[in-house]
């Protein structure tokens, strides 16, 4: 992986993590707590996502790359349901 | 071309050592589990839940997922400095991304302390069990990593440079799913 590659992966990581902080430590009406945390959760799937591709270096392993990714992506999705079911029941 | 060889391609576009992809699968399943397990419990007591997380200190939090992303940064950043003859920055940056994980755990145990001085234990509620057990056993990960960082910049051939920064991002990798699920979703 190419020191600019890291950078911006770097960079992406940061800004990621600056809009979940900011999401959080907003004050949401009661109706909107629910579409904040799953903005958070979306956030934290992009972040795995950057730290898989750009440090772990799969941007370079396509075969792994998207395996990881459908595992990743239905792990988030679990949660995701995990979270709203409170809010459903 | 026959299957094996195939099989054999596909093995080989996997970057660094497999036996730290099967660490890294192998911990990152029991992460997965105690997270899922930790939404799980609070589907039967959200308001308890939401109320002891609250209890958090969530910018603490915040400044280490910054700190751990920044160390990641700097581990991977190694490699290519290696790659590159660059030894001495290699190990610098090496160096600099352990001691970010120090910080990381100066700031945990800043936390750990204030809980316990408000009488906050793994106990009280089923919520500080769980972040009890996922963030302390994620911690001692750190504390490893450190110690791995500290090897590789020691004996610092590329391999080891590799195989010890991709514990590292793993570390990373855990603590950016576990930082929003335990701290921040409400």
């Amino acid at each position: 992986m190419s020191q600019r590659a890291l950078r911006t992966g770097w960079l992406t990581l940061m800004a990621l993590s600056l809009i979940s902080t900011v999401i959080s430590l907003w004050s949401f009406p009661d109706g909107w707590q629910a579409l904040a945390g799953t903005a958070i959760l979306i956030l934290a799937w992009l972040k795995a996502r950057v730290i898989l591709g750009r440090y772990l270096g799969l941007d370079s392993a396509p075969f792994w790359a998207r395996g990881f990714g459908i595992a990743l992506g239905l792990f988030c999705v679990l949660l995701l349901g995990l979270y709203l079911a409170p809010l459903m029941f | 071309m026959s299957e094996a060889a195939s099989e054999l391609s596909v093995l080989d576009e996997l970057p660094g050592d497999l036996m730290m992809w099967v660490l890294i699968i192998s911990e990152l399943l029991v992460f997965g589990a105690g997270l899922t397990a930790f939404l799980a419990v609070r589907v039967t007591d959200p308001v308890g839940f939401a109320e002891a997380q609250n209890l958090l200190n969530r910018t603490a939090a915040g400044i280490n997922t910054i700190v751990l992303v920044t160390s990641g940064f700097l581990a991977a950043l190694a490699l290519p400095l290696r790659e590159a003859g660059q030894n001495a920055r290699a190990r610098l940056a090496l160096i600099a991304a352990s001691l970010l994980g120090v910080l990381f755990l100066v700031i945990k145990g800043a936390e750990f302390a204030d809980k316990a001085a408000h009488g906050i234990n793994w106990e009280s509620h089923a919520f500080f069990t769980f972040y009890y057990l996922l963030t302390g056993f994620h911690a001692a990960h750190v504390v490893f990593g450190v110690l791995i960082l500290w090897l590789v910049a020691w004996r610092d051939a590329p391999r080891n440079i590799e195989v010890g920064a991709a514990f590292w991002h793993m570390v990373d990798l855990v603590w950016v799913l576990l930082f929003p699920v335990i701290y921040l979703l409400q």
